[in-house]
């Protein structure tokens, strides 16, 4: 399979979910707007937070901006480009890949390109808006911004692909609900917006090396913030790779394992 | 030339072997066990292109299955499956491009896209030229009414219609081999009737064709050859034709007397024959074997002798063959 052609056909099913979604823009200003709101609450959290403690672990309010930032645009950036990752469960239970199967494509393009998350528009505008103030408050300066650019490429790729690996997992656990990629999304809100000095040393190994998630956000920003060492941005891209390498094959197993539904 | 080759074609699903009931459900979380099922069981089919084949079947026979096992989304348990030579599974892209699919129950539509866009994306899925696709879809439009619902999003189609869009999907590349499983269900006649002409139409200009249905005016309608299956394995294969002349071996004639029918005594006077009474008191239905009397002997004794007020043929109906064929009444 050519990869223009597979690229050609997500791109077009993306493009095309797009124009629907602005022919109702009612729905799409609604949700939209929820995920700035949900943003804008983790900017007044920080805030609050900074305005009566110093720092975390040595990390100040614009570093900790640009972690969620940073997170923000990793999830925003996976709900507008492969939200239909998260239907793999009920996809799984009703037969709805059956269809998938018997056409020229990626199963995992098709599924991945099926649907797109309203509030992703809200959730990357504000993302972005907190990197941006982050990035200026922190004094990163412009030299990094090239290295910024594929930071964010890397991070919204590591996000995706987690995301579909996990949601893939139901090809065996036959639920409608994609609860390992819900928990994830849970811990990354939760643990992902803090540096990982507060971390015992086998969750920091679990985030960097078994579960790479630290690469979405706080490796690339403690590497802005002089918090780590610029080697460790190597790191990043070989996440991304791994990722989606993951992602990729956990996928074509479970299209293995796939017995359809209605024997 | 077979275009379509399965050979020993099994496929088993695994199934939890637990008692109903919540008490069940626990004791087989703490004690896991299963059984297998065997869904399709060693079928061996063939079929040459250009042909047009109903496979047909009881609810649960393993017609679906088999379907999907043909056109590559399920792997084989056991056996093997070859469409233009290739294996539909492994070779699953390159296999897509020759095949065509409808699943009745199912839509392949985008849910929240026009319909116009489905076949658009389609259309580049599969490398249609724009010339091709105009001609396609204004022949679909021509047969389907296609242009009468295709700016409307696919969540707000009626079935008939939803149905019709699918027909179109599954044909946009001009498959050389079309796989339909259940294409008609749950449709008003007047929709039937449309998409029969269409099917017909399809398999005069030279497509292989298999229809799954449970309307066996579909089967005669559309298709020539008739694959019966049951259990999972194939009670009968071979033409509609043949079917009818190897299994229809009784006729029946429906007279209509002056006075009530008394059907015991009928049945002693006439013995050779079968006797049923009818729905009204003067109604009788003679079932006789047609090996052994022809229509004309039969008519000439009873009206000879009963004077009845007036009569009725019975025609032989493949439905009856294939209902007996579904009970195990009949063999191969």
């Amino acid at each position: 399979m050519p990869i223009r052609h597979a690229s050609g056909v997500y791109w077009r099913a993306l493009a095309a979910h797009v124009r629907s979604v602005i022919e109702y823009p009612a729905d799409l200003w609604i949700m939209a707007t929820a995920g700035a709101v949900w943003n804008v609450l983790q900017f007044a959290f920080l805030a609050v937070l900074f305005a009566n403690v110093p720092h975390i672990e040595g990390w100040g309010f614009h570093e900790m901006l640009m972690l969620s930032g940073l997170l923000s645009i990793a999830g925003g950036a996976n709900a507008l480009c492969f939200d239909g990752a998260w239907n793999t469960g009920s996809m799984v239970i009703k037969g709805d890949i059956d269809y998938r199967i018997t056409r020229p494509a990626p199963v995992i393009l098709q599924v991945g390109s099926s649907h797109i998350g309203l509030q992703s528009f809200g959730e990357l505008a504000l993302g972005f808006a907190m990197l941006v103030y982050g990035w200026i408050g922190a004094g990163v300066g412009m030299a990094w911004i090239p290295v910024g650019a594929l930071a964010i490429v890397c991070a919204a790729l590591i996000q995706t692909a987690l995301v579909t690996a996990f949601c893939a997992v139901n090809f065996w656990i036959k639920s409608p609900m994609s609860i390992f990629a819900f928990l994830l999304i849970q811990l990354q809100g939760g643990a992902m917006k803090l540096p990982l000095g507060v971390f015992p040393a086998a969750v920091r190994v679990v985030a960097l090396f078994i579960v790479p998630v630290a690469f979405i956000n706080v490796v690339p920003v403690a590497v802005f913030t002089g918090h780590m060492t610029a080697w460790w941005l190597v790191g990043v891209p070989l996440a991304a790779v791994a990722a989606v390498a993951l992602a990729a094959g956990v996928y074509r197993l479970g299209l293995r394992a796939y017995d359809s539904a209605g024997h | 030339m077979p275009i379509l080759e399965a050979r020993s074609l099994t496929k088993t699903f695994r199934r939890p072997d637990k008692a109903s009931g919540f008490k069940g459900a626990v004791k087989h979380l703490m004690q896991r066990k299963f059984k297998n099922y065997t869904a399709v069981d060693g079928i061996d089919l063939s079929i040459d292109a250009g042909e047009s084949v109903a496979y047909v079947g009881p609810n649960g026979a393993g017609k679906s299955t088999t379907v999907k096992l043909l056109t590559g989304i399920l792997r084989p348990s056991e056996g093997t499956v070859r469409v233009m030579g290739r294996d539909p599974h492994t070779e699953r892209i390159a296999n897509a491009h020759d095949i065509g699919v409808l699943f009745g129950q199912r839509t392949q539509l985008w849910w929240d896209l026009p319909v116009e866009e489905s076949l658009k994306l389609l259309k580049h899925m599969y490398g249609v030229s724009d010339a091709d696709y105009q001609r396609r879809i204004a022949k679909f439009d021509e047969l389907l009414d296609l242009n009468e619902f295709m700016p409307a999003l696919a969540r707000t189609l009626s079935l008939g219609q939803r149905m019709r869009a699918d027909l179109a999907c599954a044909l946009i590349h001009d498959p050389k081999m079309v796989y339909l499983d259940e294409p008609t269900i749950g449709l008003d006649i007047s929709v039937k009737d449309r998409l029969r002409a269409f099917l017909r139409e399809l398999v005069n200009d030279g497509t292989t064709l298999l229809l799954t249905s449970h309307d066996l005016a579909d089967i005669e309608e559309v298709c020539e050859r008739i694959v019966v299956i049951d259990k999972g394995a194939i009670a009968y294969d071979g033409s509609i034709e043949r079917l009818k002349a190897h299994y229809i071996t009784t006729k029946a004639v429906n007279l209509y007397l002056e006075g009530t029918a008394d059907v015991p005594a009928l049945a002693e006077k006439f013995p050779d024959y079968e006797w049923t009474a009818g729905e009204a008191p003067s109604e009788v239905t003679v079932t006789y074997e047609s090996g052994r009397f022809t229509t004309a002997e039969v008519l000439g004794s009873l009206t000879a002798q009963l004077s009845p007020r007036d009569l009725s043929l019975s025609e032989p109906s493949i439905e009856d063959v294939i209902r007996r064929l579904y009970a195990g009444e009949l063999t191969k």
